[in-house]
């Protein structure tokens, strides 16, 4: 049984090398035409003039920090469960790419924020529990790397990552019951300007876009995080040597 | 009744009277800090008082949950208790409430102080009160989760609190809420059933969570 | 009395990605005592860990009775008592608190404990240190304290992880007559161990973690 894990990760590595070639090569065509459609084909938004633009990168950003969340914690538990070790290896190798994410959409937002409300930074509850959910990822990266034994560390990290999961909602309700609380008028300022189908067409383009570059860069590093993990087992030599 | 279970746990604490006193004094000495630095302002303090004292109850309760575990970790007990049939989240849950009576509900007993040393009204002080006693075992338990998380490590000292305080956040939401509600002369039922609901779902599991969290953190 | 056979078949441990063991596979029943031996850093104690369900194994696996130990329904931690090199004492407890503690965990005759402690405390002579803070105690006192737990315990299978250190002369006899009378009432010990005293045992098994493999 345990051999065939093994075998699994030395099959992931062989065969995803060309796979990992032709989807960045996809991933970056398509992402080269979701931003010419996003910022020069989209029409302009009569309230807020081009500096909606920045939409197509937040919203997907936005959306993919919490999606590559839920990537994590659902692979920690596998891996947690039925002990497979390439699913330890895409759950800690999601964090990062989450946190980045996370870290998009938090300085797009603010970028965005300028304009909006003008001022870079204001206590609003989407803004507010981005930056605890970027704390929560640094949290998992952080004991991940703190941990001599790697495996070890990956089990740990995914059992920090369930739990946050499971606290996500309630982190979010409340901070959003929060800041209800405090700043309700300005909220209204986000009111849907009942976005048009030519626009929103690019966004949900690119979100796709998105979803496939996670995909390109979680192969990727997974690869990377193999090669770390069996740098010194005999097929890898063999691999490399080849 | 486990008396000599119970003992121990509170032996830990009668034979290190450091772990009582402690916390204590250092809640007072933080709390003394914040007017010498915000100024003497006395409308301005009443205003933020309830978030420093929350606050400070967050420093302390982390700086006595978050290298909970390293004796029991050092001296082969977590072995010990992973390789009895017995089960251990009764003594889980002993650990976590003594922990909690013995660190944190003393400055509890003495928030009236701070209450004359920053002019709190009397409502407000029992409802800084109330959002304490139900707030703090959550914090506590969530201390200790991140002190069974981080007990492989070595050097760990501040590791455990960044893993941690995002999850104080909803505890933090509600109680400021409620004391802020209380002063504004506002009903706060809710803030209070909220941290009374978050108490009761996490002192129950948290002893499981450790129990699973303690076999990862030794390998298995 | 019961009939237990641990079997180990093809136990392969990891450290991160290092190797610890590979391809440990040795069988013990009512009556053996195993010892393991090996220089420093060859897993001795990850092997003896891993016999209790503490140590994930990569590959290979631990049968107790026939049943994986691994198998949430294989009760193998109710015949079994540990003591690693940490010896699990509180250090805010005294002696005779400690062993109380101890009792209380292991499947013991507690009355017996408590009602003439004195007799499992004059065994490895530490009467006097009855009422004493484990932490004031010497290595040597600590580890004849971890060490008396195994004079109430009625579990059948003893895994000990260096058991010898820092002992006395005196101690080190005394425990050799206990592992004795353990293994003639059919009891299991699993020990790992720098001196060969298999010469006391007419049944021992060796385990050389070195070669890898098995000299009756």
């Amino acid at each position: 049984m345990n051999i065939s894990k093994i075998a699994n990760l030395k099959y992931f590595y062989k065969h995803t090398k060309n796979v990992s070639k032709i989807l960045s090569f996809i991933t970056f065509s398509l992402f080269i035409v979701g931003i010419f459609w996003g910022l020069y084909i989209a029409p302009k938004d009569y309230l807020q003039g081009d500096s909606y633009r920045i939409i197509y990168v937040h919203v997907p950003a936005a959306w993919l920090s919490l999606q590559v969340y839920i990537v994590m914690a659902v692979t920690g538990f596998i891996a947690l469960v039925w002990k497979i070790k390439i699913m330890e290896i895409i759950s800690i190798q999601s964090a990062s790419i989450g946190a980045y994410f996370t870290l998009i959409a938090l300085v797009t937002g603010m970028i965005w924020g300028k304009p909006t409300w003008g001022t870079y930074w204001v206590w609003d509850a989407r803004l507010t529990s981005e930056l605890i959910l970027l704390f929560l990822y640094i949290g998992i990266i952080v004991i991940y790397s703190s941990f001599t034994d790697k495996r070890q560390g990956a089990k740990i990290a995914a059992l920090l990552a369930i739990v946050g999961l499971i606290n996500i909602p309630i982190i979010h309700y409340s901070v959003e019951w929060w800041n209800t609380l405090h700043q309700g008028p300005t909220v209204t300022k986000f009111e849907k300007p009942s976005a048009h189908i030519t626009m929103l067409m690019p966004l949900l383009y690119m979100l796709l876009v998105f979803n496939l570059y996670f995909v390109t860069v979680l192969i990727k590093r997974v690869r990377l995080g193999i090669f770390q993990r069996e740098k010194n087992t005999k097929w890898m030599e063999n691999y490399l040597n080849d | 009744m486990n008396s000599i279970i119970f003992k121990k746990e509170i032996y830990t604490y009668f034979r290190n009277l450091n772990y009582i006193f402690l916390p204590l004094i250092f809640f007072f000495l933080v709390i003394s800090i914040f007017p010498l630095v915000i100024g003497p302002n006395k409308s301005l303090i009443a205003k933020i008082i309830p978030g420093i004292i929350w606050i400070t109850i967050i420093f302390t309760s982390l700086l006595s949950s978050s290298n909970f575990f390293k004796d029991d970790y050092n001296n082969g007990i977590i072995e010990m208790y992973l390789t009895s049939e017995k089960s251990i989240e009764f003594i889980l849950f002993l650990k976590i409430i003594i922990c909690w009576f013995f660190t944190i509900f003393p400055i509890i007993i003495f928030i009236p102080i701070v209450s004359i040393m920053f002019n709190i009204s009397l409502h407000t002080l029992t409802t800084i009160f109330l959002t304490l006693l139900l707030g703090t075992p959550v914090l506590v338990s969530i201390g200790i989760f991140g002190s069974a998380l981080t007990m492989g490590i070595s050097k760990n000292n501040i590791l455990g609190p960044i893993i941690t305080v995002p999850f104080y956040i909803p505890v933090l939401i509600f109680s400021a809420s409620a004391i802020e509600s209380v002063s504004n002369g506002l009903p706060y039922d809710l803030q209070i059933y909220v941290l009374l609901s978050i108490l009761l779902l996490i002192l129950p599991t948290m002893p499981y969570l450790l129990k699973y969290t303690l076999r990862i953190s030794i390998n298995n | 009395m019961k009939n237990i056979d641990i079997l180990v078949d093809n136990a392969t441990c990891l450290r991160g990605d290092n190797l610890i063991f590979d391809n440990i596979s040795f069988n013990l029943s009512n009556g053996e005592i195993l010892f393991i031996m090996g220089p420093n850093g060859c897993g001795k104690t990850t092997l003896i860990r891993s016999l209790c369900g503490i140590q994930h194994l990569e590959n290979g696996c631990i049968k107790i009775n026939n049943v994986n130990i691994n198998n949430p329904e294989c009760n193998f931690l109710e015949n079994l008592v540990y003591i690693g090199h940490n010896d699990s004492l509180s250090e805010n407890l005294t002696t005779y608190e400690n062993l109380e503690y101890l009792n209380k965990f292991d499947l013991s005759n507690k009355d017996e404990f408590i009602s003439n402690p004195n007799k499992f405390l004059k065994f490895f002579d530490i009467s006097k240190y009855k009422n004493y803070l484990v932490s004031e105690l010497s290595q040597g006192n600590k580890k004849k304290v971890a060490l008396s737990r195994l004079l109430f315990t009625n579990k059948k299978i003893w895994v000990l992880d260096e058991p010898l250190s820092f002992l006395d002369e005196d101690s080190k006899n005394n425990l050799i007559k206990l592992f004795l009378d353990h293994i003639t009432n059919g009891g299991l010990i699993v020990t790992s161990t720098h001196i060969d005293f298999s010469n006391y045992f007419e049944k021992s098994k060796y385990l050389n973690m070195k070669g890898i493999n098995i000299n009756e």
